[in-house]
């Protein structure tokens, strides 16, 4: 016997999460695009989605962020630093691949300094993941060592039931564990049988990647030349990327006040490695895919021991000339060497 | 032969025989139903060509990719309509010389059909009836037509809405044929004149720049609009600029290669009611 969680009781769940503090989002369709956002019922919530087009790292790492408000008067300098706000969150729904994004992306922003604008808000919110029952033709988890029903980067599990009335519960985090406390009388002891996972083929061998972007050699190979040409430079993979993380630091205001703000920068654009003196030392879009390629599978690996990747393929999914992540691999895994 | 048979092998004799350095037209996509776009340097290379009802992109983005004619050589490229009409303003606006792009032309008729375009040189195809008559697809012009008759509050806040969700990816910037500017006003950061924040004000400065920059120059292929990953209607924004460009100068982007850009061009009789 397992607990599960009716459809039904959906709206009474979300009452019970409010009460007690939380703001519920999940996945919705607003001016014509999907994203996670706040809901008060379970109809705003939009279930046949096989992932929102936006990612939920939008809500832990927004794309512009104040850090500091300053004010600079003849003889000091006033400043204010502006922390996240401590809104308790509940994330309902979030697919596999994008919570496995976050617990990519805890020891990069844990690492030489603990930023506190991410983890603030990753303390205050639990991972509500739903398995997977469909995938697309851009899905990619399996080919880099996730699945449709991972429960990385989730607190609680929920397996859809067979029969679509609801879904199985499995609180995997303390956490979760804590979660679930909140709404134990709406859960009931079932064995229904839950949903099959969707097949999602593998389509590159990461491994071989892996040991070919190792490689010396491979930096310099004609492959990123020819592989890139048809890049037009835009961010829209970067930005969409449940991992991608990179951020530019600006001063927004006038010579005497003004905010401080991090933003979403991405290695695509140009600009991302022009220096000062005008030397770009990626002046080409091949040299910033590369640098993608190798980021992601090269060197965060180096460091943290795992890939910067959770195969959602949102790259290729929303890649305005059709590129993306799993061509690149699939081509590189079939490399003659 | 169908045209891509007929095209593929256009293409591989422009390409052994020298004539081109390079073709570029479409190949397979990753789904059955996408194309991508494909760059053959050999005759070889010509036979992965496809070319039906789904090569939709405005190709002609491409040819000003910083240094591909600086060597004075010519490359063929696949192009509709839309694709003419870019290059046109392109010569126009002293960005291509018309001796350097061979065009393999081809019309999409009821999103289905797909015919061949007789002429190899931009000056061989007259476009100009064929562009001034163009209107929108209906579910465009009807959404146009719904945004005209709004209050100004209420077209703002459509406006705010659709704007708040942009993430400054640049995906409209980037594929834009007309964007070739080699260092966008947004990237000048020595100073930042333009915030590269994504808020709201953000990203109203940003739309509001690109709209301006567009006034009069653009082709209406629709690759921003296709491109922009929030999905934010971006060639009514366009749609609207060009009308206005055409009920207050007669000018229509794109007509022929021998147009003086509009906004860097007057003529005697242009009207004055905006000087007060």
């Amino acid at each position: 016997m397992t607990r599960i969680l009716l459809r039904n009781k959906l709206d009474d769940c979300i009452a019970a999460w409010q009460k007690a503090g939380f703001s519920v989002l999940a996945p919705v369709r607003r001016h014509e695009m999907s994203s996670f956002g706040e809901v008060q019922k379970a109809s705003d919530m939009a279930f046949d989605l096989v992932l929102p087009e936006r990612t939920i790292k939008d809500h832990f790492f927004p794309q512009t962020e104040p850090l500091i408000k300053y004010k600079i008067s003849k003889h000091q300098i006033d400043s204010e630093t502006m922390t996240p706000p401590d809104q308790k969150r509940v994330f309902f729904g979030v697919r596999p691949c994008d919570a496995s994004g976050l617990a990519i992306d805890d020891p990069l922003f844990g690492w030489d300094y603990k930023d506190d604008y991410w983890f603030k808000r990753r303390e205050n919110s639990v991972i509500v993941t739903i398995v997977c029952t469909e995938a697309d033709d851009f899905c990619m988890c399996t080919s880099v060592k996730l699945s449709p029903d991972s429960a990385k980067g989730a607190d609680v599990l929920l397996r859809p039931l067979l029969n679509g009335a609801g879904w199985q519960v499995e609180a995997v985090s303390e956490r979760g564990t804590a979660l679930l406390e909140t709404i134990s009388p709406l859960l009931q002891e079932n064995s229904e049988p839950t949903a099959p996972l969707p097949q999602v083929a593998e389509k590159f061998d990461v491994e071989k990647v892996m040991e070919w972007l190792a490689d010396p050699a491979s930096f310099e190979s004609q492959f990123w030349k020819d592989i890139a040409l048809r890049c037009v430079g835009c961010g829209s993979c970067t930005f969409l990327c449940p991992t991608c993380h990179c951020f530019d630091i600006q001063d927004e205001g006038d010579t005497y006040q003004g905010i401080r703000r991090k933003n979403w920068d991405s290695c695509s654009f140009a600009n991302f490695t022009m220096h000062t003196s005008g030397h770009n030392p990626r002046n080409t879009q091949s040299t910033r895919w590369r640098q993608r390629i190798m980021h992601k599978f090269n060197y965060y690996r180096g460091k943290f021991g795992v890939n910067s990747c959770s195969g959602c393929g949102r790259c290729t999914r929303q890649c305005p000339v059709d590129m993306g992540i799993t061509e690149t691999l699939q081509a590189i895994s079939t490399l003659p060497r | 032969m169908g045209i891509q048979e007929q095209y593929r092998s256009e293409a591989a004799a422009l390409l052994s025989s020298g004539e081109v350095k390079l073709v570029i037209g479409f190949g397979a996509g990753s789904t059955a139903d996408r194309r991508r776009p494909l760059f053959a340097r050999t005759p070889d290379e010509a036979q992965k060509f496809v070319l039906d009802a789904a090569c939709i992109a405005n190709l002609s983005t491409y040819l000003v990719t910083e240094g591909l004619l600086s060597d004075g050589k010519k490359v063929a490229v696949f192009l509709k309509p839309d694709g003419i009409r870019s290059i046109n303003i392109l010569i126009s606006e002293a960005q291509l010389k018309p001796e350097q792009v061979v065009i393999l032309g081809y019309a999409i008729e009821n999103g289905k059909e797909i015919t061949p375009l007789e002429g190899r040189n931009i000056s061989d195809f007259s476009i100009g009836e064929q562009i001034r008559s163009l209107t929108p697809p209906p579910h465009i012009l009807q959404e146009a037509e719904r945004i005209e008759e709004m209050s100004a509050t209420e077209r703002f806040e459509f406006w705010k809405e659709h704007f708040a969700k942009c993430i400054k990816c640049y995906a409209c910037r980037q594929v834009c044929p007309m964007c070739y500017c080699r260092r966008c006003i947004v990237d000048v950061n020595q100073p930042q004149w333009v915030s590269t924040s994504s808020h709201t004000l953000g990203n109203f400065e940003w739309n509001l720049v690109r709209a301006f920059h567009l006034a009069g120059r653009c082709a209406a292929c629709g690759a921003c609009d296709r491109a922009c990953p929030v999905n934010i209607p971006l060639r009514l924004v366009n749609y609207r600029m060009g009308k206005e460009v055409i009920d207050a100068f007669d000018y229509c982007a794109g007509e022929n290669s021998n147009q003086k850009p509009v906004l860097a061009s007057f003529k005697q009789d242009d009207p004055e009611t905006f000087i007060l």
